[in-house]
């Protein structure tokens, strides 16, 4: 079979709805008689509450209804646990406490839902949140995640006997064992600061409750909307099939809209269903950034031990993880660390632990990255460090180290996120170091560039990374495909689409197996009616576990269409061929007949479907991973700063990446990129700022500075290709690798920049004043 | 966050004394201020309106005085809230006698802040609280020159 | 309840009047009233340029104005421009060059460089990153937005005489 656009840059299918303005968002569903919901959130960040006084509020013309906990009878529980522990770790300490649709008794965090309005308005629902009147009682709040562990550290959940969420240690070889042998032990404390998703679009829901038809049909925001469909089910007393979620286009999600339960998720469908009316809640800005979920936020104790010419003997890294206030994400994110704080190195010893704290402030779960970029920083920052102390090349002590080719798969002896064992699946990560340490010139740039460039003056510097991304979890995904009688495609899944080109990529694969057009493939993602089993868009899996489904299922369709075929044609299997929208007898192109004309055959309107066989040119099927696929790369930039303002300009960016096969490399750059921004915004822009009292202090985009395009660079971006022999296409994830390095890159670049300064960066994000502050330091000390 | 500061009035002190413990004067020094009744000896409840960037509401407030030295000094809490946050705060006020008919009043204080008025203002808040603060304090020098007391001294001095 | 007022807008050429609230912000008149819902909202105070809308010609912020202050005026938004089958030469650039991932703020990006194009026809990658600094997008990292600009001014035809 000819590939004819698997591996191709295609234009993407969805575009010139997107690029008119006819795509449909959340916000863009208009039914009648809809209400409008707004939530009253809290103002401290650890807090009793006194008294909610609703009564002016439900006075107030418009208002339909006021809603605070104790009106909400069966339906307030804390949520559901995503993700539980991983039960095959053992003395794995994990307390679960999730979330509550509106706070009761007590609030956690500054932005915690209290109250909900129904009215006939947003505007008029926003008026009556000034008229409700809430006494709180303000405690202490925890705000430090170290702190949050002291033994006298006031408890946020009062029924435990600490702020001790989860404690987890594993180890590989034996690291203590390690270190006695080393030549050279560097140890450090590294810091990780919270910064938010920071999606275009915010987060809403709209619910429907068709009374007479017994049904509910609720439009989300959501990353994953068949499990918010069972969920809601459960929550709502319907059955699953009462309950339809629509994931229309989303507006970015990267991470917090694969959506949780909370608050807005529960409320609005359930304020369906007692009013017998529509209802819409759009998140705002301010509510993006007080009421969705956050990520980053931990500290290290690494060390890592080495021989005196470099070699990794082991790496020991004790660490706390933040979960804000409530834990529905289970230990995803420290697990993801602790599979990444070996970097892409061959590492015999291994030691790692994380004690997970509870603090006043929000929930943390995943962002774009998920717990990589917090290990790839403790890895590539403690190699750094060594390389310097032990007077050898950043890049030969990368190299000395990376997983030989031949060393996969590569089993690192402890459990990721998916709770099965960490195994590299393939990979020859040398070579994406090298195409890296190409593009950027680093040997001439070391040699010659610099030094000119400091003789004139300036502070120029240069950082290069490795890093891994474990991608494409399971369980599983599925995908339904069929040949319409006009000859066109259609494609479900359950997976949705927040612009990652699934309308195209997808696409392709199917194309590809059936000899159609791409353009005449019509997928629909995201809606459970069309495709209900499944789970979600997360973890970089798209392009694994979805497209792999729908690579199977087109297999299955092919089959179908060619068994028939060959009966319609008279002609052995073998000899036929699928192009151009027609299965064609190979030598013979006149004797031919339409996909289109198949799929009315195989759709009988008279005799029997034969014993054995089903009707129309359809088929389902599943793909579900043996384990996850891990994709590397390299990542390289130069950078300058000046020494006046502290601001920092990327001169150069190159990005080489291994995703294995690229289905179409125009949407793998695309993603990079976005990844890279975001990476930079993680280095020197973007940090969401609490003050002691656990008040979020940059609740808006004036003052929390997402990158624009004058503050991120032009990016090289090359490939190498190592197909992951996990899955018939041998793809790996790309959606977050962009990302993952670029806080230990831009650390490395501008140690190199103020070399003169001696500077150590081991906390990310920096910012200008930072920057400032620490070289500050440096100049006392000297 | 702290706020203090130092404010010379023209007056002697047994007379800023007066105006600073008049509620009356107050409301119309204080910018934005709506209303100010005393609800017992030392305690006052009011309405302010709060500007700070894009942040605007109206706040209900709690003052209580305490420790009070006629004339010489007095403690103060305050407490207020309202749709866009809260501000909680204590601090201590001392007025000097110049011994040249002029008063100087020392003042220094802890201002918390929440919900909106701290994600969305506080970028602002240290310039806006400075502003409220001298302007009030102007006002009420203001109110002290003019023979009638309180009227006159509205406080809408321009920033 | 406050006092409605008569509004008359011109939007995409066509006259729209409606009694609307004065506080009613110009972004959800148009998406709310008129069902223009190709203006998307982002962060409703004038950061993010999603909103972005011509106002008598000029790229505004459509969240920080009021309905009532586009009374007599004439708004462009991006239902105006090029339709699914045809589209205008700078969305065509957009999709060959990937330009668009999740689309929500590629509205208010064709907006704001429309008027710009417009002046500058052959601009530089530095006056494009410029030009686009009010626009966030948090999925494309910018790069193949730079490269659709380009790829637009290469292929459209110089509007000197409009």
């Amino acid at each position: 079979m000819a590939e004819k656009y698997v591996g191709q840059r295609i234009k993407r299918n969805e575009d010139p709805r997107l690029l008119t303005g006819r795509a449909l968002f959340v916000d863009d569903v208009e039914l009648h008689g809809m209400l409008h919901a707004a939530f009253l959130r809290s103002d401290y960040a650890h807090a009793r509450l006194v008294s909610v006084d609703v009564s002016a509020a439900r006075n107030r013309p418009g208002v339909v209804a006021v809603y605070t906990a104790e009106d909400l009878g069966d339906l307030w529980k804390p949520g559901p646990l995503l993700v539980p522990a991983p039960h095959s770790v053992e003395n794995v300490v994990f307390h679960q406490r999730t979330q509550v649709p509106l706070a009761k008794d007590k609030v956690r965090y500054v932005g915690e839902a209290i109250a909900v309005v129904f009215a006939e308005s947003r505007y008029i629902a926003e008026d009556a949140l000034a008229d409700i009147w809430v006494d709180y009682e303000p405690l202490e709040p925890v705000v430090d995640m170290e702190r949050a562990l002291d033994a006298d550290a006031p408890l946020i959940h009062e029924d435990l006997d600490s702020n001790l969420c989860a404690h987890l240690a594993q180890e590989k070889g034996d690291y203590q064992a390690a270190r006695e042998q080393a030549d050279l032990i560097v140890s450090r404390r590294f810091l990780v600061d919270r910064g938010a998703a920071g999606a275009m679009e915010n987060r809403g829901v709209v619910a429907d409750w068709d009374e007479k038809a017994q049904h509910l049909t609720v439009w989300d925001t959501t990353q994953a909307p068949i499990p918010i469909r069972n969920g809601l089910a459960g929550m709502l007393g319907l059955s699953a099939h009462q309950v339809r979620v629509v994931a229309p286009f989303v507006g970015g999600g990267f991470g917090p809209k694969i959506m949780m339960f909370l608050s807005e998720e529960v409320l609005v469908p359930w304020g369906s269903m007692q009013f017998k009316r529509p209802v819409k809640w759009i998140e705002d800005r301010q509510e993006n950034f007080l009421a969705t979920t956050q990520e980053r936020g931990q500290v290290h104790d690494a060390e890592m031990a080495l021989t005196s010419d470099g070699r990794i003997l082991g790496v020991r890294d004790v660490f706390i993880h933040d979960t804000g206030a409530y834990d529905p994400y289970g230990m995803t994110i420290p697990l993801n660390t602790q599979s990444h704080a070996m970097g892409a190195y061959d590492v015999p010893n291994y030691y790692t632990e994380v004690k997970v704290a509870f603090t006043n402030k929000m929930i943390v779960t995943p962002v774009r990255g998920a717990g990589r970029p917090q290990g790839i920083f403790v890895a590539e920052r403690l190699l750094d460090i060594a390389a310097k102390e032990l007077g050898i090349d950043r890049v030969g002590i990368r190299r000395r180290n990376l997983i030989p080719p031949e060393k996969f798969p590569y089993n690192h002896e402890i459990i990721d996120q998916a709770f099965a064992p960490l195994v590299l699946d393939s990979g020859n990560y040398r070579l994406a170091l090298d195409q890296a340490v190409k593009r950027i010139g680093y040997e001439e740039f070391i040699k010659d560039e610099q030094p000119r460039l400091r003789a004139e003056g300036k502070r120029v510097g240069l950082g290069i990374v490795v890093f891994i991304e474990t991608t494409g979890i399971g369980p599983y995904e599925g995908a339904r495909i069929t040949v319409e009688t006009s000859g066109k495609i259609s494609v479900a899944t359950g997976v949705g689409t927040q612009g990652q080109g699934h309308f195209t990529s997808f696409a392709q694969i199917v194309a590809d197996q059936l000899g159609v057009d791409v353009r005449d493939v019509h997928l629909v993602t995201g809606d459970t009616a069309e495709f209900h089993w499944g789970t979600g868009t997360f973890a970089s899996r798209g392009a694994v576990v979805a497209a792999n489904a729908i690579h199977a299922a087109a297999v299955a369709v092919r089959a179908k269409t060619l068994k028939l075929a060959s009966k319609v044609l008279e002609t052995p299997e073998e000899e036929l061929e699928l192009r151009d929208g027609e299965v064609r007898v190979a030598d013979i192109p006149r004797q031919s007949i339409g996909l289109g004309e198949l799929a009315v055959l195989a759709n009988p309107l008279r005799g029997a479907v034969e014993p054995g066989t089903e009707p129309g040119l359809e088929a389902t099927d599943y793909f579900g991973p043996q384990y996850g696929a891990t994709a590397n790369g390299a990542q390289a930039m130069i950078v300058e700063v000046d020494p006046e303002t502290m601001m920092i300009e990327i001169k150069r960016h190159v990005v080489v990446e291994d995703c294995g096969t690229v289905l179409n490399p125009l949407i793998v750059e695309g993603q990079v990129h976005g990844g890279v921004a975001l990476g930079i915004g993680n280095s020197y822009y973007e940090k969401l700022v609490y003050d002691e009292n656990g008040q979020l202090l940059n609740a808006s985009l004036a003052d929390y500075l997402i990158p624009s395009a004058t503050e991120v660079p032009r990016m090289e971006v090359g490939h190498e290709v190592t197909p992951s022999p996990l899955n018939p296409l041998g793809s790996k994830g790309a959606g977050e690798a962009g990302a993952i390095p670029v806080p230990a890159l831009f650390a490395q670049a501008i140690e190199d920049a103020l070399a003169d300064y001696d500077l150590e960066v081991l906390e990310t994000p920096l910012s200008p004043n930072r920057l400032f502050e620490l070289l500050q330091g440096k100049e006392k000390a000297e | 966050m702290r706020l203090s500061g130092e404010y010379l009035f023209d007056g002697p002190r047994e007379k800023v004394w007066e105006l600073v413990r008049d509620p009356k004067v107050l409301t119309s020094a204080i910018p934005g201020a709506q209303s100010m009744d005393q609800v017992s000896e030392n305690e006052y409840e009011g309405k302010m309106e709060v500007r700070v960037g894009p942040v605007a509401g109206v706040f209900s407030g709690r003052l209580v005085v305490s420790d009070e030295v006629p004339p010489e000094s007095y403690a103060l809490s305050v407490q207020g809230r309202g749709v866009i946050g809260f501000a909680r705060g204590s601090g201590r006020i001392q007025l000097i006698d110049r011994g040249d008919d002029t008063t100087l009043m020392k003042y220094e204080g802890e201002l918390q802040i929440g919900g909106k008025l701290a994600g969305v203002g506080q970028r602002l808040m240290d310039s806006a609280s400075k502003s409220i603060v001298r302007q009030g304090l102007e006002s009420m020098n203001a109110a002290l020159q003019a023979p009638a007391t309180g009227e006159e001294g509205k406080g809408n001095a321009p920033v | 309840m406050s006092d409605l007022y008569e509004v008359s807008v011109t939007v995409n050429g066509t006259v729209y009047q409606r009694s609307v609230e004065p506080r009613l912000l110009l972004s959800d008149f148009l998406r709310h009233e008129l069902g223009l819902t190709g203006t998307h909202v982002g962060c409703e105070h004038g950061v993010c340029g999603a909103c972005t809308v011509l106002f008598d010609g000029e790229p505004v912020r459509s969240c920080l104005m009021f309905a009532v202050q586009a009374n007599g005026h004439q708004v462009s938004t991006v239902e105006g421009l090029g339709t699914m089958e045809e589209l205008h030469p700078l969305q065509q650039a957009f999709w060959e060059a990937h330009a668009v991932q999740c689309g929500f703020c590629t509205p208010g990006v064709l907006m704001t460089l429309l008027p710009f194009l417009e002046e500058n026809p052959t601009p530089s990658e530095e006056e494009i990153r410029e030009a686009i600094s009010g626009n966030l997008c948090r999925c494309t990292g910018y790069q193949h937005i730079v490269d659709a600009v380009l790829l637009a001014a290469e292929k459209m035809p110089s509007q000197g005489d409009c």
